[in-house]
């Protein structure tokens, strides 16, 4: 049985706890406002669900002091702005398992809001609950919980783990048909993000947790290694008339049809090389990061025996054709010249078509493209510097 | 999250592009139906479609084949593009859209756009789909080139295992296209004023081509896709379909970024302008929702903080006052935000103690 709690106010002590809420959150205000209360007797806490509504057991309510319903309220909009039911879903977490989820979500959420001001009832999950570092993942707090079998008898009395479909992405019984359609439940997420970094330029402190959630929505982060793949299938593409049609070659159809000039398909097959910085600031895992998606492009392309690989610090070693991206040895060494490592690809022969640099940028670079091949550059690291235009980049990062 | 509900709002949506004739590219991954709506959407309509599978033809099946008479040449229309344009209508189904070579894709781009096959023009009556996989699942894929792209309103199809177990037991639905009824086009020039006076704002995306090879092969902005916006909203209204499926083709037409910012400054063009408020505080409507009932006051509060004369102020808290009842939490948080810009000398507004309670209740007040 549910009923809606616009009707009198003052019912369950909803419009002290919103307005405690929006004085403590005030760059939360939109969310919290945005949220429509039901109530459901005998659901035994508070729930959300992916469509802005929250749930809550009035006779519990009742207990609560407003700062108490406020925090809720909070909590479980931080829920909806995670995107907790999605990643639930992407984690594959299983119905015995939600509970488990919804702890490390919880986990995600509290261990920045608590130092805040969130003045949650009962006794809030917390990740040195089960020993782990505040300010990670809710997707490395499930994994450590699911790990361990002893983190499940750390679960307190008071803590209780269903925060309902929005924190776990199973639908409930309870749920109403209605609420807010997902577009305009994306448009309420980007105004709560804007509100955000409005309050964090001007007011002052966001927790930093959800100010790096507010950057991540408004300029949301490319995935380097489609855009690694993007870039290294135009530049196969493009190299001359590779899988393409052209007129310099009759047709074979064009014996059936006479009168008519039909183009031919031709296909050369372009050979590849990647130039690897080797020195001293370059970072292991991201190399190995970035040469495994090349590695596995060109496989799919069916262009991965074609690869031969060129390691490069301030000249450029013998090139080693390699079989496997993973034979490469890294030397190491002091300065980089780039230019040298593009060179030493340039006089291979047969020349390759597409030649792939990975560096930190750290480098002199040649002054202008060489003719007849196409350089793609992976710059490795945060701090990477910036390559050529004409080179086509792509940053490559840890946290994307 | 979103997506879960995408699959049924894409095919309202494409029901509509199809009504309006606006070229339509339906992306998703292979196997998901996406054929097989697109036919059943032509039997429901019975009207002929022709299935063109673009990765296995020649550019010269598109752009007409050259044949020499005498000593001019003829680019003569191939036989799908003859049957398309003796019946006058139909349904020309571009498939595999993503593994056709860059040189189809150029001889396909007046095929879209102007429908013009070699020497041939098919009626306008013809409606153009078109169906891809993304070039991750599509070992052989290339992205679609950004002329192409920019032809285009993409639509992501997605499925849901919902919509198959109900396909498998029950048939797969056609999608349904909406009869627009004469003259719909005649508020487009309406919808195409919106779309201006959004662009004055935001002059950056009236052309924004994409700036790296990923997002090229989808919507982008430029003056022919926000013309292609204003007549899909015309059409999404004249059909009467949903704020999810406009919301679809937007994006679908200008790219995610440019259309979502465009939905929200739509969305904003419903809120009451403050000046006209505080001119005439009677006049004020509060919004349903809460939220937006909170950035109607908002903005109200943040004009009176702005240039806070007393009648601007007293004005300010009549609005507040109005709204007490309704929505005691939302109007006591812009009223904290009013009473802190008091004009000096000007008395205190009855209206304040109508918020005395709750602030106390919240503890943001001493009792």
């Amino acid at each position: 049985m549910t009923r809606e709690s616009a009707g009198p106010p003052g019912a369950l002590g909803l419009p002290a706890a919103r307005l405690w809420a929006a004085a403590r959150f005030p760059y939360l205000a939109s969310g919290l406002f945005g949220t429509q209360v039901i109530e459901v007797a005998g659901l035994d806490g508070a729930a959300i669900d992916p469509r802005w509504r929250l749930y809550i057991d009035p006779e519990l309510a009742a207990d609560w002091t407003p700062a108490e319903l406020g925090s809720q309220m909070v909590h479980h909009v931080c829920h909806l702005l995670r995107d907790h039911s999605e990643r639930a879903v992407a984690s594959d977490v299983a119905r015995a398992d939600s509970g488990q989820w919804t702890r490390a979500a919880d986990a995600e959420i509290n261990d920045d809001l608590i130092p805040a001001g969130l003045e949650l009832p009962g006794d809030p999950v917390h990740p040195r609950d089960f020993g782990a570092r505040p300010g990670r993942l809710a997707e490395d707090y499930y994994a450590l919980l699911m790990g361990s079998s002893q983190a499940e008898g750390t679960v307190r009395a008071g803590q209780r783990l269903d925060c309902g479909s929005g924190a776990d992405g199973l639908p409930r019984e309870y749920e109403a048909p209605g609420g807010l359609d997902p577009w305009l439940a994306d448009l309420l997420l980007r105004q709560v993000a804007q509100d955000i970094i409005e309050h964090s330029k001007t007011a002052g402190t966001v927790p930093a947790g959800l100010l790096r959630w507010a950057q991540e929505v408004l300029s949301p982060a490319v995935d380097w290694r489609r855009l690694l793949r993007a870039e290294l299938r135009r530049a196969v593409a493009d190299v001359a008339g590779a899988a393409d049609y052209s007129y310099r070659r009759p047709s074979r159809r064009a014996a059936a049809v006479s009168g008519v000039v039909l183009p031919a398909l031709r296909r050369p097959v372009p050979e590849l090389a990647v130039v690897c910085d080797t020195s001293g600031s370059m970072s292991d895992d991201l190399l190995a990061m970035a040469l495994a998606e090349v590695e596995g492009l060109l496989r799919a392309l069916g262009l991965a025996r074609r690869l031969r690989v060129l390691a490069c610090d301030s000249a450029a070693g013998a090139a080693q054709r390699v079989s496997s991206a993973r034979q490469v040895e890294l030397t190491g060494g002091g300065g980089t010249n780039m230019g040298a490592g593009i060179a030493a690809a340039y006089a291979l022969r047969p020349r390759p078509a597409v030649t792939v640099v990975l560096t930190d940028g750290y480098t002199p670079w040649p002054a202008a493209e060489p003719k007849g091949m196409r350089v793609v550059a992976g710059l490795l690291g945060d701090d990477a510097r910036d390559a050529p235009g004409w080179a086509r980049s792509v940053r490559v990062t840890r946290s994307a | 999250m979103s997506e879960s509900q995408d699959g049924n709002f894409a095919a309202e949506a494409l029901g509509v592009a199809v009504a309006a004739r606006v070229p339509v590219l339906l992306w998703g991954a292979p196997g998901t139906g996406k054929t097989s709506a697109i036919r059943a959407m032509a039997e429901a309509m019975s009207l002929p479609c022709e299935t063109v599978i673009a990765s296995i033809r020649e550019p010269s099946d598109f752009a007409g084949l050259p044949v020499v008479t005498g000593d001019s040449v003829r680019f003569a229309p191939p036989q799908w593009a003859r049957r398309l344009a003796e019946a006058g209508t139909g349904v020309l189904f571009l498939d595999e859209l993503s593994t056709a070579p860059p040189a189809v894709q150029a001889a396909l781009l007046r095929v879209v756009l102007e429908r013009t096959v070699g020497d041939l023009t098919l009626p306008p009556d013809v409606a153009v789909v078109a169906a891809a996989n993304p070039p991750e699942q599509a070992a052989d894929g290339w992205d679609l080139s950004a002329p192409l792209a920019n032809r285009l309103c993409h639509l992501n199809w997605e499925t849901t295992p919902r919509s198959i177990s109900d396909g498998l037991a029950g048939g797969w639905a056609a999608p349904r296209v909406p009869p627009l009824p004469p003259g719909w086009l005649a508020t487009e020039q309406l919808q195409k004023a919106m779309v201006a006076a959004f662009l004055q704002v935001r002059p950056a995306l009236a052309i924004a081509p994409p700036s790296n090879a990923a997002e090229a092969g989808r919507g982008w902005p430029s003056p022919r896709t926000w013309e292609m916006a204003a007549r899909l909203m015309t059409a999404t209204d004249a059909a009467g379909a949903s704020d999810q499926a406009r919301s679809a083709l937007v994006r679908g037409a200008v790219g995610d970024g440019a259309g979502i910012e465009f939905l929200a400054w739509l969305v904003e063009m419903d809120l009451p302008d403050p000046e006209e408020v505080l001119a005439n505080p009677a006049s004020f409507r509060l919004p349903e929702r809460g939220d937006r009932a909170y950035a109607a006051l908002a903005s109200i509060t943040a004009a009176v903080a702005a240039e806070p004369t007393p009648e601007r102020w007293t004005a300010g808290w009549q609005v507040l006052g109005g709204c007490a009842a309704q929505v005691p939490d939302v109007a006591a948080t812009a009223a904290r935000v009013l009473a802190r810009c008091r004009p000096d000398g000007t008395a205190l507004p009855a209206e304040i103690k109508l918020f005395a309670r709750v602030l106390r209740d919240a503890g943001l007040i001493s009792s």
